[in-house]
């Protein structure tokens, strides 16, 4: 049954599992289409994104221009980016920006989730959540430009607070150093992330029925369900969520680039913008990747303390 | 499901949601409206309907607009065809085929979800541009493609592992080759997870901004990029730009959007919600 009646044509090895293992020669032999099959994915991943990463943490230590061969540098550039004060100034930006998104992250599409799944009738639940789904038509980049014209001195929403009577509190939004930050984490006003948003709802939807009559018994209705069934239920996928959102967030920097180029002064600047234009501007690259490489150590230990907190809840 | 629910709990709950959803439909009807007015109704009114519709707005956006949306379609098309055909061969060799290397392989694999992207971005900036390609669109297509492989091998390896074996094995022993199961088998069979894993993976390549701002040239640029230089550098600077059309442009760069989701709406809301959390 191991010779196939198609000369060319491997044997049949259809199921690793099932199979008992067997000798290294005939395995390679019959398993060789595997290589052909990975080739272009391996190549292009080896390319576009083995090759830049490796560039990257090997060019943190020198002094890289982008153009000519690099020396080493040692930890100078690291030296310069801890002592750096305007990366101080970026690294307490990122700092609010991510504590804050988490919240916008998190409670938005939480209490959409649970508006929607607490509706009677399986076909209503389905309405409400394909409505919610409908903005995600809208490019992530037209956003972005429509709430730079909202918060414009003649836009929308100094036109809203004069027509409500809190015309005192118009502002030039992103040009005044103490809202400028603030705006642009603010910025997607109601904050429904559609991809959350149904992470969250099919994670109630797996609950399961006799869990919630069970709970039912026990008096958790209403507020108590959510707060003690659903909650410590819906752990995995908000342990995703607040993952995805803290690395989302630390390294984000599109909308400071393009609304405010990380000013007035540096006050919307972050550590991912100054290393963008580090490279981009200065031609720093050296410095830049130090930087990112900074970032990317962030990012590791972040995602490492949430998985620890996280396991230790449990 | 819960059925405990009094009328009113009912009512109270729809009413919060029609707030909240009119809210995220918001700018949907911001640029709608405003696309159909002259700079005076503009500044007069930012959210009533305009008593003259000023439809010229739209000549004036897909002429600067139609150019990005072709590039922005191609790109987007061929990246996301691409990444799924590539990432199901890996996906069928590392699911169904033994082989050397296979574990290695797939911890590679599995490791490039944690380099996060603006680590390799100036590099990639760099490499890109030090390269000849045949045409300046393979500059962010081949990229593309490489930064969604893993997410497609991922999901695709699950879903291939969960076909039943017994019907590959007959088709194995009844002499199909490899090519053969993939194409007539395997494939077929999982067409609603290989259009899952297309829709969700061309939303953000059709967003996609850093990379293509930086290794496209003018003619060949997405929309993205092009709505960034029609804003004129930012709504810090002082210029007001002609907003009828601004936002007319926003509206046909939804367009192709639109039509995807009314077909594939449902392939999306499912793959998110049904391979979403493994751990």
């Amino acid at each position: 049954m191991t010779t196939s009646s198609q000369g060319d044509l491997p044997s049949p090895v259809v199921s690793p599992v099932l199979r008992a293992p067997q000798r290294p020669l005939r395995r390679l032999r019959e398993g060789w289409p595997a290589y052909l099959f990975v080739l272009p994915s391996v190549v292009l991943m080896a390319y576009f994104s083995y090759v830049p990463a490796y560039t990257a943490i090997t060019r943190a230590f020198t002094d890289w221009d982008g153009l000519n061969v690099p020396t080493f540098t040692g930890l100078e550039n690291f030296q310069r980016a801890l002592t750096d004060p305007v990366m101080g100034q970026a690294a307490l930006n990122a700092g609010i920006w991510v504590v804050l998104g988490l919240l916008l992250a998190v409670i938005p599409p939480l209490l959409i989730a649970e508006l929607i799944f607490n509706l009677r009738g399986e076909r209503r639940q389905y309405a409400w959540r394909s409505l919610f789904v409908v903005p995600i038509v809208v490019p992530s980049l037209v956003l972005l430009l429509m709430w730079g014209t909202f918060f414009r001195s003649d836009g929308l929403i100094n036109t809203v607070l004069s027509s409500v009577g809190l015309g005192a509190w118009r502002h030039d939004w992103l040009s005044d150093p103490s809202t400028a930050l603030y705006s642009l984490i603010f910025l997607g006003f109601p904050y429904v992330d559609v991809f959350f948003l149904l992470l969250l709802y099919s994670g109630l939807q797996n609950i399961g029925t006799e869990v919630f009559e069970a709970g039912k018994i026990d008096g958790a209705t209403g507020w108590r369900r959510v707060l003690y069934l659903d909650l410590p239920l819906l752990k995995p996928q908000l342990g995703l969520i607040v993952l995805l959102s803290i690395i989302g967030n630390v390294q984000y920097f599109i909308s400071p680039l393009v609304l405010t180029s990380g000013g007035p002064g540096y006050a919307t600047t972050v550590p991912a913008l100054l290393m963008y234009n580090t490279a981009t501007r200065n031609g720093e690259y050296g410095y830049a990747m130090a930087i990112a490489v900074l970032l990317m150590l962030v990012v590791i230990v972040l995602t490492g303390a949430s998985r620890l907190i996280g396991r230790e809840r449990s | 499901m819960s059925r405990r629910s009094l009328t009113a709990g009912e009512l109270v709950r729809n009413a919060i949601l029609l707030v909240l959803a009119l809210l995220s439909l918001f700018p949907v009807y911001f640029s709608l409206v405003n696309s159909l007015k002259s700079p005076v109704q503009y500044a007069e009114n930012l959210l009533n309907l305009p008593a003259t519709l000023h439809p010229e707005n739209y000549v004036l956006a897909w002429e600067q607009i139609k150019g990005p949306l072709f590039n922005s379609v191609i790109v987007t098309l061929s990246s996301v065809l691409a990444t799924v055909i590539f990432a199901a061969l890996s996906a069928y060799a590392l699911a169904l085929i033994d082989f050397p290397g296979r574990r290695l392989l797939f911890g590679l694999i599995f490791a490039l979800l944690l380099v996060p992207d603006f680590l390799t971005l100036i590099p990639l900036y760099v490499q890109i541009k030090s390269l000849t390609l045949p045409s300046n669109y393979l500059a962010i297509i081949l990229p593309t493609v490489a930064a969604g492989q893993p997410f497609a091998i991922l999901v695709l390896y699950a879903a291939f592992r969960a076909m039943p074996r017994d019907m590959l094995e007959a088709a194995r022993l009844d002499g199909a080759g490899h090519w053969a199961l993939l194409r007539s088998i395997v494939l077929p069979l999982s067409l609603p997870i290989l259009v899952s894993v297309s829709i969700i993976r061309l939303v953000p390549v059709w967003n996609d901004f850093l990379l293509p701002s930086l290794v496209l040239d003018e003619v060949h640029r997405t929309v993205p990029v092009a709505l960034v230089g029609f804003q004129g550098g930012g709504a810090a600077t002082g210029s007001t730009p002609n907003y009828g059309a601004l936002m007319a442009s926003y509206v046909l760069s939804a367009l192709p959007l639109v039509v995807l989701f009314l077909f594939l709406m449902r392939s999306y809301v499912q793959g998110v919600t049904s391979g979403g959390v493994k751990a």
